[in-house]
């Protein structure tokens, strides 16, 4: 499902390059419930957004499904990325604007996978399945951090993508709150979606099928 | 159902109205401007081009030894003649006052009900006139100071002073307003008893049957009449052939024209600029939703398309509220200008072409200008977007030691001035916004001020107070006796002069000159020489000419002969030099003998007076002539003229009226549209550096620290706009004064920057930038550290 070849990625910053990954290579098969841990500068991130096409790597390729992400432009990328992946941020980065239903709706508008008469009911089953129906018309910023996460995790599958990507999507949460929330991946992982997780939370690894552990940049276990 | 995209579009705009007002504002600013001159050139266009060609203006103008009915048929018969009309001409003086004169112009119409050229309406009164009436021209009331029904003591050259009757007001559209001109134009019927004593000049106006337009066909058409005429026996002392098709104030038009394209396009650049800044501000602010919206599968494109949506409706909010005041300002602006120019505004429609203009610059303009910014914001990688903290802004080693080295100002200052220097592009955009405006409104001044400078010194030039014209040549002693009765007169000098006619190419006499005949010597003129030299003692046939003389015909140099007709000779005079003067009159400079013998005057007579009174202010001067009037009336000695310089000055000033209404529209745009651009511009640095105030609040900072550094901000982002703003203004000023000076006085203004205007423009601008910053200094101080800290 996603395969990295000898992946590596390079930042320029002012004290010199840094290597964020090197030589990585890692396969995912599709309905893991995968787990990347590491300390704090590992690479943890850096490899979740090569796998959302987010970012390109410096040397080798990324592959998911059939896609070879690098040789994509951006905005065949940008296309692929709203279809076949769905990204949960730590800071859940919900449009202030929108409500929360508009907010999961957006994906299926700029994807135009889904007819525009369908949009609104379907977003409404999606936040009805992550336990946050009455809050459909609210804006983000009436909602609770938990209740944000949740519909951020219903736009992730607005346009029903194999693939979720979370990046700490439990870092800014209470402990229950954050349980809940991966209680809920792991339902989505059961349902058949493949699950990628990256946490430093050692409790967050319950539930999960697969742990990778980078350190310095590399895959260590 | 709307999607939720064009929801968010919807909901950024009317969420945040403070900042949407801003743009709708820029933006409206550019469409104002916009719809004021195209509206203003629409309804001023056809009333000055439409209105002044409806009069029927004359191809040409024959002055003859006299007229009759029969001879107007004869010349309407004669080959190439379109039609013609007798309008003799009677030269008088108005009284307007005890002991005030001021020239007059009385035309004899034929018929008042069948006029065929250069035609009037009647405006107000009477029409036609009685024998004992006149008509005045609707502008001449003011300057005749009388009103409808009052009566009018005249003074004609050679007869007893007369009285008439002020029966009614015209309007002559292809005349200029006569409180520019500082004369009464009137109209009096054929049977008139001004006429009696044949004081009149017999002309004979004609247009020509084809080709109306061609000066060179005009001229044949007119000489060969002129010889028919001849043949017949008659004596044509002189014929006329004015610019064909152009008003008499087709020169300030012209000029006026150029200053408001000029000013338009630099104003509209400054729009623009403010409407790039604010966008780059818009989409600055966005950057974080830009991130998210591609993270979940935003193509560029659909970012891009979003964003220049937002823009397009900004842009129709900015024609609604730039539109409706645009419509009313050009209306306004075209009233006054018709006023200045003698004609009247129709109620013409605002034309198809400027509905297309309007459009393309509130429609299109705006998004073409986004386009750059709206095209790099939405092509940030999703990671740079995203990130926690953004990219830190680059700021070059020497400045940043710069900074540094002011190590006496506070440090939050230091700060505050390092981020406004790091953000390198934004800083441009403000500064270069700023210099465009201010050197919009310095270059407006520094013209306006070169014309007064230059008007300033060339009557500066002319060292005499009064310029008086005697009916007819008068004995030295007697004049000489008559200034001694007069305390206010200092001294005085006696020119020779006349007003013959400059012949020009193939012999034919064509527009009346001055022929001055000065002392070499003489401390009362000192002209600036454009060319060669001026008149030396011992010169003979010599002569100095003025720019005026050079646009009538632009073959003479120096070195070439001006010739002039006069009592029935041509005279040559060989050019010495080319005088710059900005009077319209024509005029020749030839040494005193040269003059008196073309004149027939003797050394012992004057004609002509350039007197200094003692005192040099306006009720001294006044009180002069009132004297020198009372005076030569009781000696007996008929004045045909009398002229104070402060007047002349006066008169050439007032041509510029509407010159400076351009340009002080201009400098009030650009004050209005900068104050709105710096505003915005510190509203978002205080937008983007929310989190930096955050910071510096939660380590002591105090409000009043934080809005002071803002304010400081706007203060040090306007002087160094300043600084590139004078260097702009320099050549801008140089072409557009060059510009006007030649469309108006055939010669530049010369090079002159107001210091004034440089100083004013500082003060303007740091006073600007203190109002500006008001809103954002107490946004920045008004924040939460909880509220900053958190900001995204």
């Amino acid at each position: 499902m996603i395969r990295l070849r000898s992946v590596t990625k390079t930042f320029e910053t002012p004290a010199g390059a840094f290597a964020a990954l090197r030589g990585v290579d890692l396969d995912i098969a599709a309905g893991e419930f995968t787990a990347i841990v590491g300390r704090s500068g590992s690479g943890k991130s850096t490899l979740l957004n090569l796998m959302a096409g987010i970012d390109r790597p410096s040397a080798g390729t990324v592959a998911v499904g059939e896609a070879t992400l690098d040789t994509l432009s951006n905005d065949r990328l940008a296309s692929w990325r709203g279809r076949a992946v769905g990204i949960v941020f730590q800071f859940f980065q919900l449009l202030p604007t929108l409500t929360a239903a508009e907010n999961v709706m957006l994906p299926m508008d700029f994807a135009g996978t889904i007819r525009p008469a369908e949009r609104r009911r379907r977003a409404l089953e999606l936040l009805a399945r992550v336990d946050v129906p009455e809050q459909a018309d609210k804006l983000p910023a009436t909602l609770s951090g938990g209740q944000q996460q949740r519909v951020a995790i219903a736009r992730a599958l607005a346009n029903d993508p194999p693939i979720l990507l979370a990046d700490e999507p439990t870092g800014n949460l209470d402990s229950a709150t954050g349980a809940d929330i991966l209680r809920l991946l792991g339902e989505l992982s059961a349902a058949g979606k493949t699950v990628v997780l990256v946490t430093h939370e050692r409790g967050a690894l319950d539930g999960t099928t697969r742990t990778v552990t980078l350190a310095d940049g590399r895959v260590v276990s | 159902m709307i999607a939720p995209r064009w929801r968010k579009v919807l909901r950024d705009t009317f969420g945040q109205r403070g900042r949407s007002l801003l743009a709708v504002l820029a933006m409206a600013a550019g469409v104002f401007e916009i719809t004021t001159m195209v509206h203003e050139y629409a309804l001023l266009e056809p009333a000055l081009h439409g209105m002044y060609a409806r009069t029927r203006p004359a191809s040409a103008t024959l002055l003859v030894d006299r007229v009759s009915d029969a001879l107007v048929d004869s010349v309407r018969c004669m080959p190439g003649v379109g039609d013609a009309e007798a309008r003799p001409v009677i030269v008088a003086r108005v009284r307007v006052g005890p002991d005030e004169w001021v020239p007059a112009r009385l035309q004899v119409v034929r018929d008042f009900g069948a006029q065929r050229l250069d035609t009037f309406e009647p405006d107000h009164g009477a029409w036609p006139p009685g024998p004992d009436d006149v008509l005045l021209e609707r502008t001449a009331l003011r300057v005749a100071k009388v009103g409808i029904g009052a009566t009018l003591a005249l003074r004609i050259e050679g007869t007893a002073d007369r009285s008439v009757r002020v029966a009614g007001t015209v309007h002559a559209a292809g005349l200029p307003p006569a409180w520019m001109e500082h004369m009464v134009p009137g109209f009096v019927a054929w049977n008139s008893s001004l006429r009696e004593g044949g004081v009149e000049s017999a002309q004979i106006r004609m247009v020509v049957a084809d080709h109306p337009l061609e000066e060179g066909h005009i001229r044949e058409v007119a000489d060969s009449v002129r010889t028919r005429l001849e043949r017949l026996g008659h004596t044509v002392t002189r014929v006329t052939v004015p610019p064909p098709g152009r008003h008499p104030h087709a020169d300030q038009m012209e000029a006026f024209l150029f200053l408001l394209l000029a000013f338009g396009i630099l104003s509209f650049a400054l729009s623009a600029v403010l409407v790039a800044s604010m966008m780059h501000a818009l989409m600055a602010e966005q950057v974080r939703q830009v991130g998210m919206m591609k993270a979940i599968g935003a193509t560029d494109r659909q970012v891009a398309g979003l964003y220049l949506g937002q823009i397009a409706l900004l842009a129709a909010g900015a024609l609604i509220v730039g539109v409706p005041p645009g419509l009313l300002a050009g209306r306004t602006f075209a009233v006054f200008a018709a006023g200045v120019l003698n004609t009247d505004v129709s109620g013409a429609p605002f034309p198809l072409w400027g509905v297309a203009v309007v459009a393309f610059i509130g429609f299109v303009v705006p998004p073409l200008v986004a386009l750059g910014p709206v095209r790099r914001a939405a092509r940030i990688p999703v990671r740079e977007a995203l990130a926690d903290d953004p990219p830190a802004p680059r700021l070059g080693g020497r400045r940043m030691r710069g900074l540094e080295g002011l190590a006496w100002l506070p440090r939050p200052l230091r700060l505050t001035l390092r981020a406004t220097f790091s953000r390198r592009l934004r800083l441009a955009l403000t500064v270069g916004m700023l210099a465009v405006g201010g050197a919009t409104f310095m270059s407006a001044l520094n013209v306006s001020s070169a014309w007064l400078r230059a008007v300033n010194d060339d009557f500066g030039r002319r060292h005499y107070d009064l310029a008086v014209g005697l009916d007819q040549p008068q004995p030295v002693a007697a004049v000489a006796a008559a200034l001694a009765a007069v305390p206010e007169v200092e001294r005085a000098e006696y020119w020779p002069a006349a007003s013959p006619y400059l012949v020009g190419p193939g012999g034919v006499a064509t527009r009346t000159v001055s022929l001055v005949g000065p002392d070499p010597g003489s401390r009362l003129l000192d002209l600036a020489l454009a060319r060669g030299r001026w008149l030396a003692p011992g010169d003979r046939h010599t002569a100095v000419v003025n720019g005026a003389v050079l646009a009538l015909d632009p073959d003479l140099a120096v070195g070439d002969s001006v010739r002039v007709r006069l009592r029935g000779r041509t005279e040559a005079f060989q050019i010495v030099g080319i005088a710059r003067e900005l009077t319209p009159m024509a005029s020749v400079y030839a040494p005193r003998a040269d003059v008196l013998a073309a004149t027939g005057q003797h050394d012992d007579e004057a004609r002509s007076l350039r007197i200094v009174t003692r005192a040099h202010d306006d009720a001294g001067e006044r009180a002069a002539a009132r004297a020198l009037e009372r005076e030569f009336e009781r000696r007996e000695l008929p004045v045909t003229g009398l002229m104070r310089m402060r007047d002349a000055r006066q008169g050439i000033l007032d041509h510029l009226v509407i010159i400076w209404s351009v340009l002080a529209a201009a400098a009030l745009v650009v004050v209005v549209v900068g104050g709105l651009g710096l505003t915005s511009m510190l509203t978002l640095g205080v937008v983007q550096r929310t989190r930096e105030i955050g910071i510096l609040a939660a380590i002591g900072a105090t409000p009043t620290a934080i809005a002071r550094d803002v304010w400081i901000e706007a203060l040090v982002i306007g002087a160094l706009s300043w600084v590139v703003a004078v260097a702009l203004a320099a050549p801008l000023s140089w072409g557009l004064e060059t510009a006007c000076g030649n469309i108006f006085f055939k010669t530049g203004l010369g090079f002159h920057v107001s210091p004034l205007a440089t100083g004013g423009w500082l003060a303007l601008v740091l006073v600007l930038a203190s109002i500006s910053s008001f809103l954002p200094a107490r946004r920045a101080a008004r924040l939460t550290v909880r509220e900053a800290l958190s900001h995204a």
